[in-house]
């Protein structure tokens, strides 16, 4: 009995370790689909003058899950059945920082409403952005979502030295 | 279509306190009332419907005709860039809104339009038969004459067009037509508007419509609105000279007006359309006033 108990405590703590590392994962992939979003932006908006809701019905699979739930909320604003607010497009997000929320959500927002120079010079300056956060990004999921999980291991270890 | 460019609260009296299917024209200039045009009549929109007292009018606001144009672009102003440059967008059902604004220029070139300050939105309506009891002079013994149906604004023309495609469709007469829809107004997107037949090509100048489309689509019979340009006299005399028939429009609101017309007098002097179709709103759009033949001389009607 003992020694299961052990076994669900150190499970639990690899598991908490987990969770923490998954946000920075997400983060990650988040960034990594918005910066692909805005090349895939710059290409069709440039060459086929492609409509915004066909560009983010058309997105693959992989990226969409990325986006986390973000391209559907704003694919129910261009459908005019939801209003575009901070609240509503992030739902359900919530390992975005506040800052963060407010670029992006300024980033939806300037989406179509301007013609093909303007959008693309907006876009671009946006992509910056990303590119400079999906770094920082990058670098902390390398750097603690690894040693979250690590942690977790060590401190489920831990533990179960110390109970036996 | 309407729901999908305005607000829900304009649309609710529109669908619910007007009769919608009854409005030709909406236009909505900034800090001004919306002004309907039903039938030949102008009101005003109120929130009871529509109204001839100023005090029960609703005021269009700057952002109400940004958010209008914004919704008719589908959200996409820059996929509509192009139109905007020659002064309106039109939707996919066929609605046509003419914008007022600053136009940007660079280098002589027009970039864009910005800072709308009013729109004008025409709603197309399908007129069944409107263009029968000319049908007969426009098409005889299996040949299609080339006509110009001459009108004001609004009187119906491009309804004109669109029934007569849809006549001869429905009649059988497999003839290769080509739409050229420079506006996008012709094709509504309705179910069989444009018949079994006919091929189109939107957006493009006169000029590069017929060129392409004659060299590509080898059609019996274009038909294109709004002739006014003395390219557009060229395009139609290049497509004549082709041995394309062609079934246009042009703005006039009479025959005599018409002949004083500069553009087209190289056209009537070679006797280029053998008929001409006079519309007004006498009755409502599309009242054929009368057709005539290359000398002028009324043929019915």
């Amino acid at each position: 009995m003992k020694y299961i108990l052990l076994a669900t405590l150190a499970a639990v703590c690899v598991f908490i370790g987990f969770v923490f590392s998954r946000k920075y994962r997400r983060r990650a992939r988040f960034y990594q689909a918005l910066l692909y979003l805005c090349q895939k932006f710059d290409i069709e908006i440039n060459y086929s003058r492609e409509r915004l809701k066909n560009i983010f019905a058309n997105l693959d699979e992989k990226h969409k899950n990325d986006l986390q739930g973000i391209e559907k909320n704003f694919i129910s604003f261009l459908d005019g059945t939801k209003p575009l607010e901070k609240a509503t497009l992030f739902e359900g997000v919530t390992f975005l920082k506040e800052d963060e929320k407010d670029l992006i959500f300024t980033f939806f927002k300037s989406l179509g409403r301007s013609d093909v120079d303007s959008q693309t010079k907006e876009i671009k300056n946006f992509q910056a952005r990303f590119e400079s956060i999906s770094s920082t990004v990058n670098n902390e999921n390398k750097k603690y979502g690894s040693l979250s999980i690590k942690l977790g291991i060590v401190a489920g270890l831990l533990l179960v030295v110390v109970f036996i | 279509m309407l729901e999908k460019i305005f607000s829900d609260e304009i649309y609710n009296i529109l669908s619910s306190k007007v009769n919608i299917k009854s409005i030709n024209e909406i236009r909505m200039r900034v800090n001004k009332p919306i002004v309907l045009l039903i039938g030949a009549q102008r009101t005003f929109l109120g929130l009871h419907g529509s109204t001839s007292n100023i005090k029960e009018a609703i005021f269009a606001s700057k952002i109400m005709i940004e958010d209008l144009i914004f919704r008719a672009s589908e959200c996409s102003i820059y996929s509509v860039n192009e139109q905007i440059k020659k002064g309106f967008i039109v939707t996919p059902g066929g609605i046509r809104l003419g914008l007022g604004g600053d136009l940007i220029e660079e280098n002589g070139q027009i970039k864009t339009m910005t800072n709308f300050s009013s729109v004008n939105i025409r709603i197309p309506h399908e007129i069944k038969n409107c263009s029968l009891s000319a049908f007969d002079y426009i098409l005889s013994e299996n040949h299609i004459n080339n006509t110009l149906v001459i009108s004001p604004p609004g009187a119906g023309k491009t309804t004109f067009l669109r029934d007569f495609i849809v006549q001869l469709s429905e009649r059988n007469y497999a003839y290769n037509v080509l739409v050229l829809d420079e506006r996008g107004e012709l094709d509504i997107g309705t179910d069989g508007c444009l018949g079994n037949f006919a091929d189109k090509i939107a957006f493009a100048s006169k000029k590069v419509g017929f060129e392409n489309g004659i060299r590509s689509l080898s059609p019996n019979l274009i038909v294109t609105d709004e002739l006014g340009r003395d390219e557009d006299a060229l395009a139609v005399q290049y497509a004549i000279n082709c041995g394309v028939s062609i079934l246009a429009s042009a703005h006039s609101d009479s025959i005599e007006s018409f002949i004083k017309k500069s553009s087209f007098q190289k056209l009537i002097e070679d006797k280029a359309f053998q008929r001409y179709v006079l519309l007004s709103m006498r009755n409502g759009p599309g009242t054929i006033e009368g057709v005539y033949n290359e000398n002028f001389s009324r043929l019915r009607l």
